[in-house]
């Protein structure tokens, strides 16, 4: 289980909120984060894969904290809106680098990265280079470069906000079963409520730097009484 | 919707008689009074292949006496996004651009002349004079174009790699090399191409004719040995090698593989403070720093009083200044006229024409100042006196070496400002000066201001063509300067430069700040 607790961060001098956030996510579960954009939904995400540090509070997966490990040393896997991909490497070096940025691989982990690409109906494109896919192949080989290094958390960072309405359910889709069967927990940060729906069972709504409310997804999105919420989803 | 075709169609031919008539010029060589076949035997001779090779030798040694250390530094500058002065010192390496070369030229003998802080082996003129200087101008050029590359590469893979556990090696081979290798070999050929065409430095810093380049033994034949076919081969030679550098320029620009980028933030998650690093940038700032500094100091304590009580001094800034103003203005009225023109066919879908009509404009790339010089220098006289021809000469040539600046800095803005009010002004009958005054005038003053504060600097710290056609009648400060060398006053040539620097900054700064308008405004 992935737990926070009195996380706490502030943006010196930028206008942003101050931070402090609890939360925790279950082995297998996609927990969405929604709330309007300054609200800290990234931050966190930045806190927990180690490219922010906290002033206090701890993470901590099955018990163990993380929050003073190097970026590198957390098992964290994150994946961007965009330039996940280097774009002069093949798909092949893309995910290899998961693993070692040497690049010196076993057999076995050489397997693993042409049964990732093909688990993500991306077989047989190991040689192809980024910039000869479409956004929805590019955000698979990051999917499958997350699924080789085989850590725990997943961080998506509005991983899916540039795909059309159907690849995105396709993806979501995806990334349940890969968190699933391989036991992750995943923090899914996205900008549309209908993405939350589909992924989680669970949504947060993030606003201020808080976590202001985290229940049900359908609760949250249809039943919320919080003037914020409703401010946020234009519902009256 | 047709793009007004008048005013570029002139300028177009302006720049065509500048550039085509004197290349009409010297290619008629055979017409040429006195000429004989036998006069074309010295281009086998040993002085030839001695002023080539010197003349490809020293730009390759320039180049990479300053793009390599250019890319450590440039490197440092990235990885280092916060640290004091940073600010301060990149603006630091903008200043070289505005200096004139004969006053780098001073800068570099009051440092490492016999008398100066380092004194250079045995005599500082010769190659290692002409390096000093050309690493002077390009290192901090070089930095500033290869900064950008680093720039460009997105945050998110700085923080990719810190969470893949990338090395400082695997970051420089996974990041920084791709993102470099795209604009590498540009610079390269960019400043190979300035220190090839590079005239004043090698003028006043070469050490006779062991270290002549092509560029001064074209001004030698025409001004001292009266050998006007002689400086027509070499002009055509030297044509010849720019156009083969300018070809490989245009064929090396490597077209980028990477994804479109909305990422404006610039918060780099880079490597933490290296001492190294700052120690590269703080190499690379004393060596800017340095021969100006230097300069300054042996200007304070050298003939003050005598220099600017010689009336020839007050006679070449007079001079001067109105070379330097012409010029601008004529520069950016015909840089405006162009992108006005190239802008319209952007807009009516003609990308490809409106680039080659930039690219028109660029043409002194391939056709030195000197080459061009040379040219009307054959074509005006046997018919006229050229040396009274020497200010419209001079403020043509001027112009011209100035329209790439003008294109570089005005171009984006104005195309900008075409694309998204042009439609607007023609559906209000919004045209010509009043079109000027209420939209242009407010948007653009700030590169106008720019652009005009560069090419007046530009041309006022020129020391090219009007060495061709300069009188002491009708010299600039940069010539007298060069006179003063010439007759050893070095103390005074070093107070001449001075003034010159002050007088180049001055103007730059009231033209920017009186065209550009206020900072804030």
């Amino acid at each position: 289980m992935l737990e926070i607790e009195g996380l706490e961060f502030s943006y010196l001098d930028q206008g942003l909120p101050d931070m402090c956030f609890d939360l925790d996510v279950m082995p297998g579960e996609v927990l969405s984060l929604i709330g309007p954009s300054g609200s800290g939904k990234s931050t966190l995400l930045n806190l927990i894969a180690g490219f922010l540090e906290p002033s206090c509070g701890q993470i901590r997966l099955d018990g163990a904290a993380i929050e003073t490990l190097p970026a590198a040393q957390r098992p964290v896997s994150i994946v961007f809106q965009q330039h996940n991909l280097f774009p002069h490497l093949d798909l092949y070096t893309n995910v290899a680098l998961g693993i070692d940025p040497s690049l010196r691989l076993t057999p076995t982990q050489v397997a693993s990265i042409t049964d990732a690409l093909e688990r993500l109906g991306l077989g047989g494109l190991e040689q192809r280079k980024p910039g000869e896919l479409s956004g929805g192949q590019r955000q698979r080989v990051a999917l499958a470069r997350a699924l080789v290094r085989r850590r725990k958390i997943l961080l998506l960072d509005e991983a899916f906000a540039a795909l059309g309405p159907a690849q995105r359910s396709e993806m979501i889709g995806l990334v349940k079963n890969l968190v699933q069967e391989n036991e992750m927990m995943a923090l899914l940060v996205s900008h549309q409520p209908r993405d939350a729906l589909i992924a989680s069972a669970r949504t947060a709504f993030v606003c201020e730097g808080r976590i202001l409310s985290l229940k049900s997804t359908a609760e949250l999105l249809e039943q919320s009484t919080l003037p914020a919420v409703r401010e946020y989803l234009g519902s009256t | 919707m047709k793009p007004r075709v008048i005013p570029a169609a002139l300028v177009l031919g302006l720049l065509a008689f500048i550039v085509v008539a004197p290349l009409a010029g010297l290619l008629n060589l055979g017409a040429m009074p006195g000429f004989e076949s036998g006069d074309l035997r010295f281009w086998q001779s040993a002085y030839m292949r001695r002023v080539l090779v010197f003349s490809l030798w020293q730009a390759l040694l320039s180049t990479l006496c300053s793009v390599l250390p250019a890319i450590l530094v440039a490197r440092a500058f990235a990885l280092q996004p916060a640290f004091p002065l940073r600010g301060f010192l990149l603006r630091l390496f903008a200043l070289p651009l505005v200096v004139p070369a004969v006053v780098a030229v001073m800068g570099v003998v009051s440092v490492y002349g016999s008398d100066g802080w380092i004194p250079f082996g045995r005599s500082l003129y010769g190659l290692g004079g002409i390096l000093l200087a050309h690493v002077f101008f390009n290192l901090p050029l070089a930095i500033r174009l290869l900064l950008p590359h680093w720039q460009a590469i997105p945050r998110r893979h700085w923080q990719l790699a810190e969470q893949l556990d990338m090395n400082a090696w695997h970051r420089w081979r996974f990041l920084e090399w791709p993102a470099l290798r795209e604009g590498l070999p540009g610079v390269m050929l960019l400043v190979f191409m300035l220190c090839l065409t590079s005239f004043a430095v090698v003028l006043t810093l070469g050490g006779g004719p062991r270290s002549t380049t092509l560029e001064v033994a074209i001004y030698q034949s025409l001004r001292f040995d009266f050998d006007p076919i002689r400086a027509v081969v070499l002009a055509l030679l030297q044509l010849g090698l720019c156009i083969l550098v300018a070809s490989l320029t245009l064929k090396l620009q490597r077209l980028p593989e990477v994804e479109i980028t909305v990422d404006t933030s610039d918060r780099t998650t880079g490597p933490r403070l290296r001492p190294l690093q700052l120690l590269l940038i703080l190499l690379a700032a004393v060596y800017v720093a340095m021969p100006l500094l230097s300069m300054l100091l042996d200007a304070l304590a050298g003939p003050l009083l005598k220099v600017i009580t010689r009336a020839a001094l007050w006679h070449s800034v007079a001079n001067t200044l109105f070379i330097g103003l012409a010029a601008a203005l004529l520069s950016v009225g015909a840089g405006w006229f162009l992108l006005r023109y190239s802008a319209g066919l952007a807009l009516a879908g003609q990308p490809g024409r409106a680039r080659l009509i930039e690219l028109a404009g660029s043409i002194v790339y391939v056709v030195p100042p000197l080459v061009i010089g040379t040219g009307m220098f054959v074509l005006l006289s046997p018919h006229v006196d050229v040396f009274s021809w020497v200010y419209p000469i001079v403020i043509a040539v001027n112009a011209l070496m100035g329209l790439p600046f003008v294109i570089r800095t005005l171009g984006p803005a104005l195309r900008q400002n075409h694309a998204r009010y042009h439609l607007l002004c023609q559906s209000l009958a919004l045209t010509g000066w009043h079109r000027f005054r209420y939209l242009e005038w407010p948007l653009l003053r700030r590169p106008l201001g720019l652009a005009m504060a560069l090419v007046a600097a530009l041309a006022m710290g020129d020391l090219g063509v009007i060495a061709l056609f300069g009188t002491p009648n009708t010299a600039t400060v940069t010539l007298l300067i060069y006179q003063q060398l010439g007759a050893y006053l070095i103390p005074d040539a070093t107070v001449t430069a001075l003034l010159l620097l002050m007088l180049c900054l001055t103007v730059f700064w009231l033209l920017e700040r009186g065209i550009g308008g206020r900072l804030d405004a």
